[in-house]
């Protein structure tokens, strides 16, 4: 019964609390991104009156989501108080996972990085040997450094990240890492910090890092590429990232090249190899003392070969080149970026003549509308656009009008009533799972 | 049998760049006969800003990028000493950013605290080349040009690795760490508690922090009394270490301690066959070396890799001498030789002749 009143009561005027939670939401983005920070202009933007401007404004300061600020500009009459988002109110923890390294840090509630740490990994230690690390060193450097308490986890993840069907759902089946199919990761990180977890592919969360803090930071169109053992690109067009209909977007890896995929002839390993045959046949002498030295080679090998002017290194990193070039040329043609920016291990080792192979691929292959501003760098960030770029993506999320609405009024996102719903249906579903008996039952 | 040459005993480098980068060896960083004779046609003029420049640390890491950089025709013309002190780095930095210095090398105090000014610095047309650690959100080739530094990460391992044989089963080791954000101390802190984590998951580890060096050695002693059972002691450095050595020694207690950086004070304790039971030692000069070298690369316009690292060197009291000699470039202090040379005797009371 009372369940039908609430439903009536929904539909026509809005209520008078849904009201109040749009209104201080409206308000908080506008001083959060510095749209409007002085009263006067947040009635302007709002369009609210004054009284509940002040209102609303109270509220969150006695909430401790803003603040009184320094004195703005004044048009006449007494210069005003500028409102302060507190963007220490709470913290993000941000993680990004590869192949072979994990990277962790902390940052504020404007998505700034305040710490960063980056070691050596091993993805097939399995999901347990990952999660358990990703939660040490969290609490460490939480306690260590500090910061606020967490608000929301933002992880990258080697592979594409399907679309969860609602808000503050996690992603039952990480498709990305095989050997983790049924492990409930995001789950199980979720509920060990008591924070929402939002989850995107590295690839998509670098092109976000590069756009807000690297090559493309106020660029509204880029495309990033990593080239690592496997190749993918993120794109952001009109300023928004692009995940496609399964959040798959950017797979350019597998497209063809002859008979072969992509990132089986200009993939980190497929580099490693043909610079191991090369030393074993003695066309390149250099790669042949360092196999000799070293047991094997790795595509930093073959990078610093070509560096020191080893003509075999130099023209596979060209050819490699080209040949990724080739596949970004048809995306260039589409989307028309402003800045493609090249990372991941390849790059950072692969010096200019991969740069090289790369820009003469595009360069060619692209309508000179397309390419006449077009610029094509190696990034400067490495791994820590991951980190930047999951901050980015937990700051969308958790600020997003209408997942705002629903938190705002209790001043933080872990009392939002959907996300306190779906944690502790996470927390069931595992208590189910743990307590069922080990091992194969008989059928 | 002590069968280590120092070829052996030079680690390889565990750790990750302050972006994941993957290390590039110092030693790989060299210049050819033709960029040499160009680097000393333009005799180039450049800074050294320190966090201090009394420590043994740091008169080592002079010595390396003085004498390289002076092989290059290239003038050190000022060495800055910021006593510790941020401000005193920013303002130096602005300073700099208007004398005329063709490149600065700087070790950044704290984190956030000093990026800008580093970044002004680049932005003036200055080579910026760091030491040790690049504040967080700053960029190799936009604000800096590389960072050259000691694999932390590595040396946190080896005083695990070396600390746990003295950690009976099921005890406990205790953390002696740095109590400011800085980032070399904390790789060493992490590292050293994962290798303990995945090598000895029976140990307890508990931890103490001090802010300053005169709060090391009343932490030691509060870490001691609140941990019974505690069985030896990480140190994030030399300097907090031996201040522990002295205040734990003056409650009579004995502790093992493995600890960073071979200073004097730490050789000698070994070499006694002290509380210190080994040290995982940066190599400053070779450092420093490095550090000019990339720079002058830098400023010749020549592509220089973002993270350069170097190995640290495990010492243990058996080959303390050797270590000095290879890590100061010096002999070993006399004390230091005629204590390892005593307890020597003491050990083999008949002698091999």
């Amino acid at each position: 019964m009372a369940e039908e009143k609430t439903t009536l009561r929904s539909v026509g005027r809005p209520r008078s609390v849904d009201a109040a939670q749009a209104s201080l939401a409206l308000l908080l983005n506008l001083v959060r991104t510095g749209a409007a920070t002085t009263r006067q202009e947040l009635e302007r933007r709002s369009e609210l009156g004054r009284a509940v401007v002040a209102d609303r404004l109270a509220t969150m300061i006695e909430l401790g989501l803003l603040k009184e600020g320094e004195l703005g500009q004044a048009t006449g009459g007494r210069a005003p108080r500028q409102m302060r988002f507190r963007h220490d109110a709470g913290s993000l923890l941000v993680s990004a996972i590869d192949q072979s390294s994990i990277a962790l840090g902390i940052a504020d509630l404007n998505g700034q990085l305040l710490v960063e740490h980056h070691e050596a990994a091993q993805l097939d230690a399995g999901p347990e040997a990952i999660l358990d690390r990703l939660a040490t060193i969290f609490d460490w450097q939480l306690r260590e450094t500090e910061k606020p308490a967490p608000w929301g986890i933002g992880l990258a993840l080697p592979g594409p990240i399907e679309k969860p069907a609602a808000d503050f759902e996690t992603v039952p089946v990480l498709q990305t890492v095989q050997s983790w199919q049924g492990f409930p990761f995001l789950d199980r990180l979720s509920i060990r910090f008591g924070v929402p977890i939002f989850a995107r592919s590295g690839v998509q969360t670098m092109t976000m890092g590069e756009a807000k803090a690297g090559g493309g930071r106020g660029l509204s169109d880029i495309i990033y590429v990593k080239l690592g053992r496997s190749i993918s690109a993120g794109l952001i067009s009109e300023g928004q990232l692009h995940r496609g209909a399964q959040g798959a977007a950017g797979m350019i890896g597998h497209s063809r090249v002859g008979d072969e995929l992509l990132e089986a002839v200009a993939g980190a390993e497929a580099i490693a190899r043909e610079g191991k045959a090369a030393a074993e046949d003695g066309r390149s002498p250099y790669l042949a003392q360092t196999l000799e030295r070293q047991g094997e080679l790795s595509v930093v090998d073959i990078g610093h070969a070509a560096q020191l002017g080893d003509l075999f290194c130099v023209e596979l990193l060209g050819k490699c080149g080209r040949l990724v070039g080739e596949a970004l040329a048809p995306l260039t043609n589409l989307v028309n970026p402003s800045l493609i920016v090249i990372g991941g291990v390849v790059a950072e080792s692969g010096g200019d003549s991969l740069l090289a192979g790369i820009r003469e691929a595009v360069y060619r292959q692209s309508h000179p509308m397309v390419s006449r501003d077009l610029q094509i760098m190696r990034s400067q960030m490495g791994a820590s656009s991951g980190l930047v770029g999951a901050a980015q993506v937990v700051v969308e999320e958790l600020f997003a009008p209408t997942t705002l609405q629903g938190w705002v009024g209790q001043g933080s996102p872990l009392h939002h009533p959907e996300f306190q719903k779906s944690l502790e249906r996470a927390t069931v579903a595992l208590a189910t799972k743990a307590a069922q008996p080990a091992g194969r039952v008989a059928p | 049998m002590n069968s280590k040459t120092p070829g052996d005993t030079a680690m390889s480098i565990a750790g990750l760049g302050p972006h994941g980068e993957r290390a590039v060896p110092a030693a790989q960083i060299q210049l050819t006969q033709a960029d040499a004779a160009q680097a000393r046609a333009r005799r180039f003029s450049i800074a050294v800003v320190l966090h201090t420049t009394t420590s043994d640390w740091s008169k080592q890491e002079l010595a390396g990028i003085a004498a390289t950089l002076g092989l290059y025709s290239a003038a050190l013309v000022e060495v800055v000493d910021c006593n510790f002190d941020f401000e005193l780095q920013v303002a130096a930095l602005a300073r700099l950013a208007r004398e005329k210095v063709d490149a600065v090398i700087s070790i950044p105090i704290g984190n956030a605290r000093v990026a800008e000014a580093h970044r002004a610095l680049t932005q003036s047309g200055r080579r910026l080349v760091l030491l040790d650690n690049a504040p967080t959100g700053m960029l190799p080739g936009t604000d800096y040009a590389s960072v050259v530094s000691t694999d932390n990460f590595g040396l946190g391992q080896s005083c695990a690795a070396m600390l746990s044989a003295h950690i009976p089963q099921g005890g406990a080791a205790g953390i002696l760490g740095y109590g400011i954000d800085f980032f070399a101390t904390h790789e060493r802190e992490i590292a050293f508690r994962k290798w303990m984590g995945s090598h000895r998951p029976d140990v307890t580890l508990v931890r103490e922090r001090f802010a300053d060096l005169d709060g090391a050695g009343p932490a030691a002693v509060a870490m001691v009394d609140k941990t019974p059972g505690l069985s030896g002691i990480f140190a994030v450095w030399d300097v907090p270490a031996m201040k522990a050595v002295q205040a734990l020694a003056q409650k009579n207690i004995d502790i093992p301690i493995t600890t960073v950086d071979l200073g004097n004070e730490v050789a000698l304790d070994m070499a006694r066959h002290g509380m210190i039971k080994g040290v995982g030692a940066q190599l400053p000069y070779d450092q420093g070396s490095a550090a000019a070298r990339v720079t002058l690369a830098a400023l010749l316009g020549l592509p220089v890799p973002p993270w350069v690292a170097l190995a640290g060197r495990e010492v243990t009291p058996s080959d303390v001498i050797e270590a000095y000699q290879v890590i100061w470039h010096l002999p070993a202090p006399k004390a230091i030789v005629d204590s390892v040379r005593a307890a020597t005797a003491a050990q083999n009371p008949v002698g091999r002749h």
